[in-house]
């Protein structure tokens, strides 16, 4: 059941040096640069996203995500959510409006998989950027890279999907889109979704808790996707995997590497999830087509390097 | 922040070392100045050392130096502690030959429930 969160609103992420990192995801990527702060954050977005920022870049010793925020429908509802997570068990830590610029306050968590998360109502809204939002054109001008749409969602590595599940389900209105089970019952991947898409968060079961494998960001078309590929070779980028589809949500991707060694996909199409859908489930030995639909084996890259 | 990430390795003149692996038999891989160790190695076709991101952030291409000198970048200190990186132990993308080196393959193991971030 809904409880008013609405999407991935941003993501926090560590990098070693933040000139490289800008080149990767302004110049490559081609998120736009919205704003820095006095701590050295840069803040980015998508074009046709309709807040001000959705990725923030932090430069750090290490590489990782610090955390990723789902922004809710008002602040009655942050108010609501913040007695749920205490019921459920989570500390939670209300950081101050603009700690982010252009932010209002955030619920801060650590969920049981090890991964911060935040809930936050408030953000400046600029437009899609480079349209008006009257009789606007189909698209701006003056875009670089592989010119993303948007930040999608995020994969991460981390302990105790069980609880997890529960948290997102049940305290934040999740739906288990697609999973991941073993012979024995055993979930070892899940994809939720707070919308129609297929996966607005996902997990992967991993001993090691709080583990970043990616951030994803989306791309209208295949010729897109193929078009990145292209991109990524000639600017000597790090590749992980692609192009090609996964067997899971469907959605045709490439992943890559930042200049820290976070992963990055970009990715188009994908399937729709309902509230009235079962969940759609990947038996476990069928994890290489799961994952890779065409190689139809896993890559051990893919499942070991994390930030 | 000082992290050497800004030193222009351009503008030393390239030069080219070799790269073996402590007591094996195995040939080894020519690695130019300008290029990382990891990098290197692959664009020998060679699997000595696992490769990961490629940017200092995951760990894999963990390595010991034995012997040998070399420039490096700013690499993750989730896996590489201030100490280890001065007694050697780095990441072989991170990491630039400036003599022939001699190396030994560390790769991390998996920290179950540790916290290192």
């Amino acid at each position: 059941m809904k409880k008013g969160v609405m999407r991935p609103g941003h993501v926090q992420i560590r990098v070693l040096d933040m000139d490289e990192a800008l080149k990767h995801y302004v110049d490559l990527l081609g998120l736009i640069e919205m704003d820095r702060d006095d701590q050295g954050r840069v803040y980015l977005k998508g074009w046709t996203e309709v807040d001000k920022f959705s990725v923030v870049l932090r430069e750090a010793d290490q590489a990782g995500m610090d955390f990723m925020g789902f922004k809710c429908l008002d602040e009655d509802v942050l108010d609501n959510l913040h007695q749920d997570l205490k019921a459920f068990g989570c500390e939670v830590e209300e950081v101050p409006e603009g700690e982010l610029k252009d932010c209002g306050r955030r619920l801060r968590f650590v969920a049981p998989s090890g991964h911060a998360f935040e809930l936050y109502a408030t953000k400046k809204q600029t437009g899609k950027w480079g349209l008006s939002n009257r009789n606007p054109e189909a698209w701006p001008r003056g875009l670089q890279g592989m010119k993303a749409t948007r930040f999608d969602h995020c994969l991460l590595y981390g302990v105790d999907l069980d609880k997890t599940l529960e948290l997102f389900r049940d305290v934040l209105g999740f739906d288990l889109a697609e999973q991941v089970l073993t012979p024995d019952g055993k979930r070892v991947a899940q994809f939720l979704t707070a919308s129609m898409k297929a996966h607005d968060i996902a997990f992967i079961d991993h001993p090691e808790p709080g583990m970043f494998h990616h951030a994803s960001f989306f791309l209208d078309t295949w010729e897109d996707v193929l078009r990145a590929a292209d991109l990524i070779s000639m600017t000597d980028t790090s590749i992980d995997i692609g192009p090609t589809r996964h067997g899971l949500t469907h959605g045709k991707t490439i992943y890559f590497f930042d200049p820290s060694g976070n992963r990055t996909e970009v990715f188009c199409g994908g399937d729709y999830h309902y509230p009235d859908h079962e969940p759609v489930t990947w038996d476990a030995d069928e994890l290489g087509k799961a994952i890779f639909y065409h190689d139809r084996q896993l890559n051990e890259r893919f499942l070991t390097a994390l930030t | 922040m000082n992290n050497n990430n800004h030193t222009c390795l351009e503008q030393e003149t390239v030069t080219e070392h070799l790269i073996t692996l402590n007591a094996t038999e195995q040939d080894g891989f020519r690695a130019k100045s300008d290029v990382s160790v990891l990098v290197a190695m692959e664009r020998a076709g060679q699997h000595l050392i696992p490769v990961g991101c490629r940017g200092g952030g995951c760990g894999k291409c963990r390595i010991h130096v034995l012997q040998g000198e070399y420039f490096s970048k700013r690499m993750s200190r989730a896996w590489i502690s201030p100490e280890q990186e001065s007694a050697g132990t780095v990441l072989a993308c991170r990491i630039f030959a400036r003599g022939d080196l001699v190396i030994e393959p560390d790769p991390p193991e998996i920290r179950p429930q540790s916290q290192t971030k």
